[in-house]
């Protein structure tokens, strides 16, 4: 496109220029902040912006890597992450494909048993004793059934089904191919897309949560996600000898704080969506438009 | 005939059982349990056994404590505010950012933007915490440094900083969101209207003035009374991670509340009675925002 550059225009992009670089700083510095603050000596970084480390060291990571609480939480996380968003992507797919079959018995109803439930939901208190009588409570499985189905995730693959040209299907009917081998073998492969979008924001998801752990397993520290460590870290960590007493040379650790402990467990808990995310964001726009389009 | 095609159509139906039993489970059974609400549910008698009272939980929520005042005055406003100041911003950021040429600019700008969407409350409130709290923040230590303070602000923790902070950190957490959805949006905005515009020698401003933000308007609107029905289901970890014992009352939503009593004091009836005058007060928002917006845009979804 062509334009006249008047000084007004100038003007414009200036400010504009401006806002912009700024709201970069205000989204990019926390986080070099709080990473620039757990690699550095916690003595030196009262009251300074943290453009870099300070005495650079990992003492703060030596520390943490040595707790066994944090290593497990990893672990939970790791487990939920992957466990619980296969678990979700299998189920809602399957139940989407067959929302896309109009000649399924009872078709109408299906589609609309699950919409209903986009809009009414049980609440917080019955949904509680609902888990807590079924057994679920203090186990790990509380992470992975509940969310194991997503209504708006399955309308967002029948949405991207619908799109495949209806012909692939048939023919593969008159082949002589059952659904399920339909599904499995010519379906899934080309939804590969919307797959892999619903999977990364339900793995974001379960990477983040941590209510759950508070609702149903606060009692029971070993199915204690990375996030929940890092909560009860707010409260618990009262002094860095109390984190570290249970580790052999716990005398090097000296100089931390109890505020550079928590800062570097925050970092270690947002890094893996950090390092992801460059890579995996333009199928989060994809996966964000084809809901809004959806609606 | 039918038996021949439901025979035909078995592996269709295993393939749905998973998820319609699992939906079945977690929500439609929960639908049930809004019963409690109309009784005094005790541990000892279970869910059936437990005595029916008819409207007395309702009647304590509302006669005998004034605690729905705090309440609601605390979540529709802060709600309020929040999506109003989510849109607008989300919807500023988007039509500036598209005014910028260079196409790598943009691209960093949308990047990094985007990104905090996708970061837990609990890592938001450490961040919060390191700039913000009162003793070792980098903000308090500043103004101290520079001699403006003797003291720390206490924006974590005092209430009249309450509305404003939630405001502020889900915007940060939001607007990149947000800008996206308005980005799709101005990129359908016919180029015809800039060319007529242009011939008329309208200015840049001008021309984001008259055409690029009215056409963004519908846009507005629609996710505007979307997000209207369940705003007050959302954010809960926000809540749980900033309401304290110090900014409650300016903090405390109908969620929270509803926590309070149900799963920390196991007051269960109770807190489904409340849980039923949020989905009371979530239904009459939408549909007094689908009202509004029909009355004054003339655009409504139902």
């Amino acid at each position: 496109m062509h334009y006249k550059v008047s000084p007004g225009d100038r003007v414009f992009d200036f400010i504009n220029y401006l806002i912009m670089i700024l709201v970069f700083i205000v989204m990019v510095f926390p986080f070099l902040h709080l990473i620039n603050y757990s690699l550095s000596n916690p003595s030196l970084v009262s009251g300074k912006f943290l453009f870099y480390p300070k005495q650079f060291n990992l003492d703060s990571y030596r520390a943490i890597f040595a707790n066994p609480d944090v290593l497990n939480g990893i672990y939970i996380s790791l487990a939920r992450t992957i466990i619980g968003t296969s678990f979700m992507a299998i189920v809602t797919s399957m139940a989407a494909y067959v929302i896309t079959r109009d000649d399924m018995v009872g078709i109408k109803f299906i589609r609309r048993y699950f919409v209903f439930t986009m809009y009414f939901s049980g609440g917080i208190i019955p949904t509680y004793i609902l888990i807590k009588s079924l057994g679920l409570v203090g186990t790990f499985w509380v992470y992975v059934i509940p969310s194991a189905v997503s209504v708006f995730n399955m309308i967002l693959i029948k949405t991207y089904i619908e799109g495949i040209p209806k012909e692939l299907e048939e023919s593969a009917l008159i082949d002589g191919a059952n659904d399920a081998y339909l599904f499995a073998r010519i379906i899934l492969p080309l939804c590969l897309p919307v797959m892999a979008a619903i999977s990364l924001f339900a793995g974001i998801g379960q990477w983040n949560a941590f209510i759950d752990t508070q609702f149903y397993n606060a009692m029971h520290p070993e199915l204690f996600p990375l996030q929940y460590v890092l909560y009860n870290s707010f409260q618990t960590i009262t002094s860095v000898e109390q984190f570290t007493n249970s580790m052999s040379g716990a005398e090097k650790f000296r100089m931390l704080t109890p505020q550079s402990l928590k800062i570097a467990m925050t970092v270690i808990t947002v890094l893996p969506i950090m390092l992801v995310y460059p890579f995996l964001q333009k199928y989060f726009m994809k996966g964000l438009l084809l809901g809004a389009v959806k609606g | 005939m039918l038996q021949r095609k439901l025979y035909r159509q078995r592996y269709l139906f295993l393939m749905l059982a998973p998820a319609f039993l699992l939906v079945l489970i977690f929500n439609y059974v929960p639908l049930v349990g809004w019963m409690l609400a109309f009784k005094r549910y005790q541990v000892g008698l279970g869910f059936w056994a437990s005595e029916w009272v008819g409207l007395e939980q309702f009647k304590r929520f509302f006669m005998q404590s004034t605690d729905y005042v705090y309440l609601l005055q605390n979540t529709l406003s802060i709600n309020f505010m929040m999506i109003i100041t989510n849109l607008t911003l989300g919807l500023l950021f988007a039509v500036l950012l598209n005014e910028i040429r260079r196409r790598f600019f943009v691209k960093i700008i949308q990047t990094v933007s985007f990104f905090p969407f996708f970061i837990s409350w609990v890592i938001i409130y450490s961040i919060a915490n390191t700039f913000l709290s009162s003793s070792s923040g980098l903000l308090n230590e500043l103004l101290m440094k520079w001699g403006i303070l003797s003291e720390g602000l206490n924006i974590l923790g005092e209430s009249k900083y309450a509305w404003p902070l939630v405001i502020l950190l889900e915007a940060w957490k939001s607007v990149g969101y947000i800008s996206i959805i308005f980005i799709a949006a101005i990129s359908a905005i016919p180029g015809e209207q800039y060319e007529a515009a242009d011939i008329d020698g309208a200015t840049r401003v001008q021309k984001l003035k008259f055409i690029t933000i009215p056409n963004l308007m519908p846009t507005f609107v629609v996710i505007l009374i979307l997000n209207s029905g369940w705003i007050l289901n959302s954010n809960f970890e926000l809540f749980y991670m900033f309401t304290n014992a110090t900014n409650w009352e300016k903090m405390e939503v109908l969620d929270m509340y509803i926590y309070k009593f149900g799963l920390q004091q196991l007051n269960y009836s109770y807190a489904s009675a409340v849980g039923i005058v949020k989905t009371i007060v979530s239904i009459a928002i939408l549909l007094s925002v689908n009202a509004f917006s029909k009355k004054m845009t003339g655009k409504s979804i139902f």
